[in-house]
């Protein structure tokens, strides 16, 4: 009798608690400073989320950035799963880590919430390169292995992965070069230091006149650039992007998840947040929950198989 | 463009526009002035907050704090010298002695003119060259930017006088600095012990308030209980406007310091430190009486800072234009335009035109600004400083230090650092080893491994990669003419005398 009594409060409360929640501020961990990509993409989402969680619902953003995001997503990974802990997730970037050093976190310390963000990888040239197609660059990387330079965001992330994968393809080899952030490669493409790049679409949008996008890395071709073929289509079927979403440390109770993903579903929803994301630059891409921990998984195996094949450290 | 530029002046003029600006410009003076607050942190915090401003008032606030903290670093530097701010380093060199001979008043207008100046010239290279002075940007590759870091590293060792040796061995310990935390490349872990606070490298201000202001401050407080010498009475407090004429004869320190900051600003990465040293190093050469400098002459202090304000405006050059900051500052400000959905690169500038010219008008009203709320606000308040108790001063300082430092990354694990550095700095000090080189070897030195390793890659192991086009030649002859040209002009001038 007792028990079932102490089971039916303990019942009562978690109900009480659940009617209420948010009760307190929910704070979201964004593993890099305010002003970068991804933080900007969390401060969005949230002033949506705290209208859609209604009620006075206050959602914070709380910079912790250092050692490329891993300070921030062990944050999270370790924190209580009470649902005032969320986090932004960054793939492959967040997993790709837990290969190359000793994370204190990894593919199940997590709750998949929502993604929101997937900018595709491109095989990108300045606009003055000699080489016109995907072909001709991938033909001057099979003749002389080595020849072609190719610019990155940094070693262990989608530009990484994207090249490798494309020389896998390819049958090429090429030489990567390793810069610090997305805009320095860039850059170097512009000033014809290296001789291509793997950025994301998105980073090259505000350069048209300045680069030739080769191809993009996905299935389809994106509606920010729909003259431009995949990869898929020339050949080689290689894809590789950047996603952003949201996740909660793992064990968050089901009712909660469930209270986040209705609440992030209808921030997807909502006309005005798609128009500030379409004005980031951002290309959204909505996956929840079991979806979007199949990618997380999937883009795990693919860090874990390029580690093993070509380790990078 | 030039349309464009003018149609954004008016919005520039609102009452919330302009106020920001005004506010920012003495944000910045007082964080600039507190050593371990710098202008990237006082952005950095900001920057959140910005997502609820209109664009022009968030980028007014940046535009005022970022010029106004370049001026503020001057301030302690002068008086105690303790840089509030790395590019204040070479303000001390000059302008502490200026402040022991009673002339402290004098030498904080000179700074404060002088930042004006090259704040304005570097406006102007914002609003009118920005698009060509981008493509200068994109001619510097690994391997030129590896050769304007030996640049720089050899004209702080040789032409700052003193012990080369002495000056190499500081370098060297600021070189091994750099190389703490995850290497450039690879991402493998270098020095950290294991500790995940060292993996992003140490910071240069934990590095400048340990090594600048922990010595001093040390020194204030072994002192007995007795108030400075200096009255405020001797600082000098004449209006400026009769302090301007006794600067006329500084016009060309001024303009070759403008080019040199406006320069290192489009380069990324090196800085208002490098664009300081090298200005008073160039103006040292030109003048007619060498010797004095270092013990007080007004015209070094004016050749550090107008060179450290020079590079305020067109640091934001490769930013806007290409997406790459060329310093600390510029690469937060990015963030803040970024909120406001503003995204770099050429079609910024199409795009967006009222936001991106006001915010160069912005650029030049705060350099502007500076000499009326710099003027007042350093020589009336400031300055009295000097007037507390040595062991209260000190004791403020300290609190100071260890609030900025702290507030870095929010951790006690910096502040620990940074008293180590306060130890190492106090040694150095009493064996007469310059400090300077320690801060542009931390600054430098990542600069050129990183590129090192770069362009060593993209010439798939080959060093002739380095020598391979004509900047990189240029470079590499300039920093020759560094290395052997003191010693040559001796055995010249030396030979002279002989005969």
């Amino acid at each position: 009798m007792k028990k079932t009594l102490t089971a039916l409060a303990l019942a009562l409360t978690a109900t009480t608690a659940l009617a209420d929640y948010p009760e307190k501020p929910i704070e979201v961990v964004v593993g890099y400073s305010a002003g970068g990509g991804t933080d900007v993409m969390a401060r969005t989402v949230a002033q949506f989320l705290e209208q859609e969680l209604g009620d006075g619902a206050s959602v914070v953003v709380k910079n912790m950035p250092g050692a490329g995001g891993q300070i921030g997503f062990t944050e999270v990974a370790q924190a209580d799963a009470d649902g005032y802990t969320l986090g932004t997730f960054n793939l492959p970037a967040a997993l790709a880590l837990t290969h190359d050093r000793d994370a204190d976190y990894g593919l199940n310390s997590y709750t998949y919430l929502a993604n929101f963000v997937e900018d595709p990888n491109t095989i990108t040239v300045a606009a003055n390169s000699p080489y016109q197609t995907l072909d001709e660059l991938l033909e001057a990387a099979r003749t002389d292995p080595g020849a072609i330079t190719v610019g990155l965001s940094a070693l262990g992330g989608n530009d990484h992965f994207g090249a490798n994968m494309m020389a896998a393809a390819a049958g090429a080899e090429f030489t990567l070069v390793p810069f610090k952030g997305a805009s320095m490669a860039r850059t170097a493409i512009m000033g014809g230091h290296v001789a291509a790049g793997t950025m994301t679409l998105g980073q090259t949008t505000a350069f048209p006149d300045e680069l030739r996008v080769l191809a993009v890395l996905a299935d389809e071709r994106s509606s920010f650039r729909p003259e431009v073929p995949t990869a898929k289509e020339l050949g080689y079927d290689v894809k590789m992007s950047s996603l952003r979403g949201f996740v909660a440390p793992a064990g968050l109770d089901a009712a909660t998840a469930e209270t986040l993903r209705a609440a992030l579903s209808a921030v997807n929803e909502n006309p005005d947040f798609q128009a500030t994301m379409a004005e980031q630059g951002n290309p959204i891409a909505f996956m929840l929950g079991e979806a979007f921990a199949a990618t997380a998984a999937e883009q795990d195996a693919v860090a874990a198989r390029i580690w093993a094949e070509s380790p990078w450290k | 463009m030039y349309a464009d530029l003018l149609n954004a002046l008016p919005d520039v003029f609102s009452l919330a526009n302009f106020a920001a600006v005004v506010i920012g410009v003495i944000a910045g003076i007082v964080v600039g002035a507190m050593p371990g607050l710098s202008a990237t942190m006082a952005i950095s915090v900001l920057v959140p907050f910005t997502f609820g401003l209109e664009p022009l008032v968030a980028l007014g606030l940046m535009a005022g704090i970022y010029n106004g903290a370049m001026y503020g670093g001057a301030i302690p530097a002068v008086l105690l010298r303790i840089p509030g701010t790395p590019a204040a380093v070479a303000t001390t060199f000059d302008g502490y002695p200026m402040a022991q001979k009673g002339e402290g008043g004098f030498a904080l207008q000179v700074a404060v003119v002088s930042s004006a100046f090259g704040g304005v010239a570097s406006a102007f290279a914002l609003m009118l060259l920005a698009p060509p002075l981008s493509k200068v940007t994109l001619l510097f590759g690994p391997s030129e930017v590896f050769w304007v870091a030996i640049f720089g590293l050899a004209s702080i060792i040789f032409l700052l006088g003193g012990n080369p040796v002495k000056g190499l061995i500081s370098a060297c310990f600021g070189v091994f600095v750099s190389v703490v935390g995850s290497d450039p490349i690879y991402g493998n872990d270098r020095f950290t012990f294991g500790q995940l606070e060292m993996l992003d490298g140490i910071n240069i201000v934990i590095l400048l308030v340990g090594l600048y202001a922990l010595p001093p401050v040390i020194d204030l407080l072994e002192t007995p209980l007795k108030t400075d010498g200096v009255k405020s009475s001797k600082l000098g407090t004449e209006p400026i406007w009769k302090a301007l004429p006794r600067m006329k004869s500084y016009w060309k320190t001024w303009v070759r310091g403008s080019f040199i900051g406006i320069w290192i600003g489009i380069l990324p990465g090196a800085g208002g430190s490098m664009a300081a040293f090298m200005s008073y190093n160039e103006a040292r050469r030109a003048s007619n009486t060498p010797e004095t400098w270092g013990e007080g002459e007004p015209e070094g202090v004016a050749a550090a800072e107008v060179a450290n304000n020079a590079d305020t405006a067109s640091a934001l050059i490769p930013a806007l234009t290409l997406g790459i900051p060329g310093t600390a500052v510029a690469a937060v400000m990015l963030g803040g335009l970024l909120v406001h959905g503003l995204q770099p690169g050429p079609m910024l500038f199409r795009d967006n035109p009222d936001i991106v010219f006001g915010f160069m008008w912005q650029f030049l009203f705060g350099a502007i600004l500076l000499v009326v709320l710099g003027g007042s606000l350093a020589t009336n308040s400031f300055a009295r400083l000097l007037n507390l108790p040595r062991p209260l001063l000190g004791s403020v300082i300290i609190v100071l230090m260890l609030i900025g430092v702290y507030s870095i990354h929010g951790r006690m694990f910096d502040v620990y650092l940074m008293l180590g550095f306060g130890a190492i700095g106090w040694v150095m000090d009493r064996l007469k080893f310059p400090l300077p080189p320690v801060v542009l070897g931390l600054i430098l030195g990542g600069f050129a491994e990183e590129n090192l390793r770069l362009a060593l890659r993209i010439g798939r192991g080959d060093p002739m990669v380095l020598f391979q086009n004509t900047t990189s030649l240029i470079l590499v002859a300039l920093t020759i003419a560094v290395i052997v040209g003191p010693s040559l002009k001796k055995r010249f001038t030396g030979k002279g005398k002989a005969q």
